[in-house]
């Protein structure tokens, strides 16, 4: 460890503030709490905010595991753990079930979290507000006012123009029935797992320094039409290399023109290949 | 003595100019042939924003300003006008660029691999901290050219069709430095803007779309190329292509929903800063349907111009008291009238 720095980077002062907020989103599920958001040695926008949130919660006895888009082994989940393990003395895995810590940008792990489990999501962009009203005083007082008439006008739009919500990742979703969040742009496949979920979901936008949560047991419910239910994506293809069809898959451009798909959560399809037993996944819950 | 003077403000100039050289430390023309190996990041900048490939002029213009890199600029394209236009360099294609490096995040691996290169992306901004170790080349040599991702794209029939695109180009390309920039402007005319606009121009507006500040949109870099240019030239007088150099150049391909499959944004600019083409390709795909001013063509080409901007930024230090009493006057006229 670099004696120069404070244990796990972050000074105290640092820690103590985004152990309070992290308390406070815990307790006011979905509100986004404002941060002061410490400059980090990696650019704004790679992960700022989970990694402070990582770096504030992170013991000598933790064991952590940081994925970029579901991969470990991508280059800057690679740097993320290389820093994280440096700093804090902590182990690293790949293994979503051994982890008492998940960084993760983008994907939560196909294998279903249990209790005491943090999931840790790195944050672009997190008002939900933001696409019908850039302005973040005004969205906060939509927030307060739980007046999310615009977000419901967009949808509807979307099914008028289209037939079907254009909204990809980043899905809207309204937490525990009062307040609209922005789940970060995980894929619609893995909104289902922050229903009800065993673990403790938190969220880190460095940029625009905010942290909110999602505790245990939480109604989690993406915004949709009685008559025109949400639709994750569709399981296209089956994994060149387990066959798979069953979990979220990454379309990978050939030579030839084609595509071939591989399981996205690398961790999971790393156990499938050398036949380890995998625990159950968040999507044979059938109910929360 | 005030900075307005009737007589002897020759002698004036030429002693505010030898007070900014005092400062200066001297012997700046030593250092600065070194600047292209030291700082080459530096020198980029200044040259896409000159619109100039010209490493050595740059390191001596950022030594002659002591480095502001508006007047280094300045100087730059100041220079390029005493330049008589010899010839025109023959026209070469993305495809033809030698890439150091080249990543799309639109997938987790592209045809002819993602290429990290030269890049501490994914090192930790820790400063003193250098973690440098020795690089053994490779013993088989990368390969010449890799495949487009946007050809992938396009062949896949993902991509909107671009009546821009594909057009002739045996065309005569119409040439900012020659020719007013007018609106609508020619597609050239937008990305040889974009090519030399102000880094931290392009940038600040470019974010604003990127924070999703009025915009829906949620663009993803299809491909990202970072290398060399070789600029060829036909022979004026034997015939036949020969080459007069090699240029540092960067370019990004975003790609945006649009009715009818994904639209692209495309910058290009000299040097090696990525930050510069994302912000520019991110400007173009929000162009041709602004949902904001701050990235519609006219208002981000005309505001982005370094030169322009600068300059009349600066001009507020000339004197303005003719104008400025006349305001006032216009101001106090209900009240002094009699």
């Amino acid at each position: 460890m670099n004696p120069k720095h404070s244990y796990a980077y972050l000074d105290p002062e640092a820690k103590r503030e985004i152990r309070r907020k992290v308390l406070k989103a815990l307790a006011i599920p979905a509100y986004q709490v404002p941060f002061a958001s410490r400059e980090m040695p990696l650019a704004r926008g790679w992960g700022t905010g989970g990694l402070q949130l990582t770096l504030s919660l992170v013991g000598p006895e933790d064991v952590v595991k940081v994925i970029d888009q579901g991969a470990d082994d991508s280059v800057n989940a690679a740097n993320l753990r290389r820093f994280i393990a440096h700093v804090s003395g902590a182990r690293t895995t790949t293994d979503a079930l051994e982890a008492t810590l998940i960084q993760s940008r983008h994907r939560i792990p196909e294998e279903r979290l249990q209790e005491g489990q943090i999931l840790i999501l790195q944050v672009p962009i997190p008002e939900p507000l933001r696409y019908v009203e850039p302005s973040d005083a005004k969205a906060r007082e939509l927030h307060a006012l739980g007046d999310y008439s615009l977000l419901w006008v967009d949808l509807f739009e979307e099914h008028l123009h289209y037939g079907h919500s254009r909204k990809g990742a980043a899905y809207p979703v309204l937490v525990h029935g009062r307040y609209v969040m922005d789940p970060s742009p995980l894929p619609r496949w893995d909104l289902p797992k922050l229903h009800q979920a065993a673990h403790i979901t938190l969220f880190g936008a460095g940029r625009e320094k905010r942290i909110y949560a999602v505790p245990p047991y939480t109604q989690v419910e993406p915004l949709a039409f009685v008559d025109r239910p949400f639709q994750p994506e569709p399981i296209v293809g089956s994994c060149r290399r387990t066959g798979c069809r069953h979990v979220f898959l990454n379309a990978i451009p050939q030579e030839d023109g084609s595509l071939a798909y591989e399981i996205s959560d690398q961790g999971y399809m790393e156990k499938l290949l050398a036949g380890k037993e995998s625990g159950p996944l968040f999507g044979e819950k059938q109910h929360g | 003595m005030g900075y307005v003077v009737a007589r002897g403000s020759q002698e004036a100039i030429l002693n505010a100019e030898a007070l900014f050289r005092e400062l200066l430390p001297r012997g700046a023309g030593q250092w600065s042939k070194s600047l292209a190996s030291y700082l080459p990041y530096l020198l980029d900048q200044v040259m896409a924003e000159a619109g100039l490939w010209a490493p050595e002029l740059a390191a001596e213009a950022l030594a002659q300003t002591g480095g502001d890199l508006y007047e280094a600029l300045l100087l730059l394209r100041a220079h390029r006008t005493t330049l008589p236009r010899l010839g025109k360099a023959q026209l070469q294609k993305k495809e033809d660029l030698l890439l150091v490096r080249r990543l799309s995040s639109a997938f987790k691996s592209i045809p002819g691999g993602q290429v990290l290169g030269p890049t501490l992306d994914y090192s930790l901004r820790l400063l003193g901290f250098s973690g440098t170790q020795g690089v053994e080349p490779e013993t088989t040599a990368a390969p010449q050219r890799y495949p487009s991702v946007r050809t992938w794209l396009k062949e896949q029939g993902l991509l909107e069709e671009d009546p821009v695109a594909e057009k002739d180009l045996e065309e005569e390309i119409p040439d900012l430095t020659r020719q007013p920039l007018l609106f609508p402007a020619p597609r050239a005319h937008r990305l040889q803007a974009l090519a030399r606009g102000d880094t931290g121009g392009l940038l600040a507006l470019a974010y604003s779309a990127m924070r999703a500040y009025n915009v829906h949109t949620h663009p993803t870099v299809a491909e990202l190329g970072v290398g060399y240019l070789e600029v060829r030239a036909i022979h004026p007088v034997r015939g036949g292509s020969f080459r007069l150099g090699r240029i540092r150049l960067a370019f990004a391909e975003v790609v945006g929903h649009g009715e009818k499959g994904y639209r692209l944004g495309f910058a290009a600019s000299l040097g090696w800063n990525e930050g510069r083409v994302i912000a520019g390709a991110m400007l173009d795909l929000e162009m041709d349907r602004p949902t904001h001013p701050a990235r519609s063509e006219e208002f981000v080409l005309v505001h982005t111009d370094p030169v322009e901007a600068s300059g009349f930024a600066l001009h507020y230090k000339l004197p303005h008291y003719v104008t400025f009493f006349s305001n006032w006057m216009s101001h106090q006229e209900a009240a002094l009238e009699p």
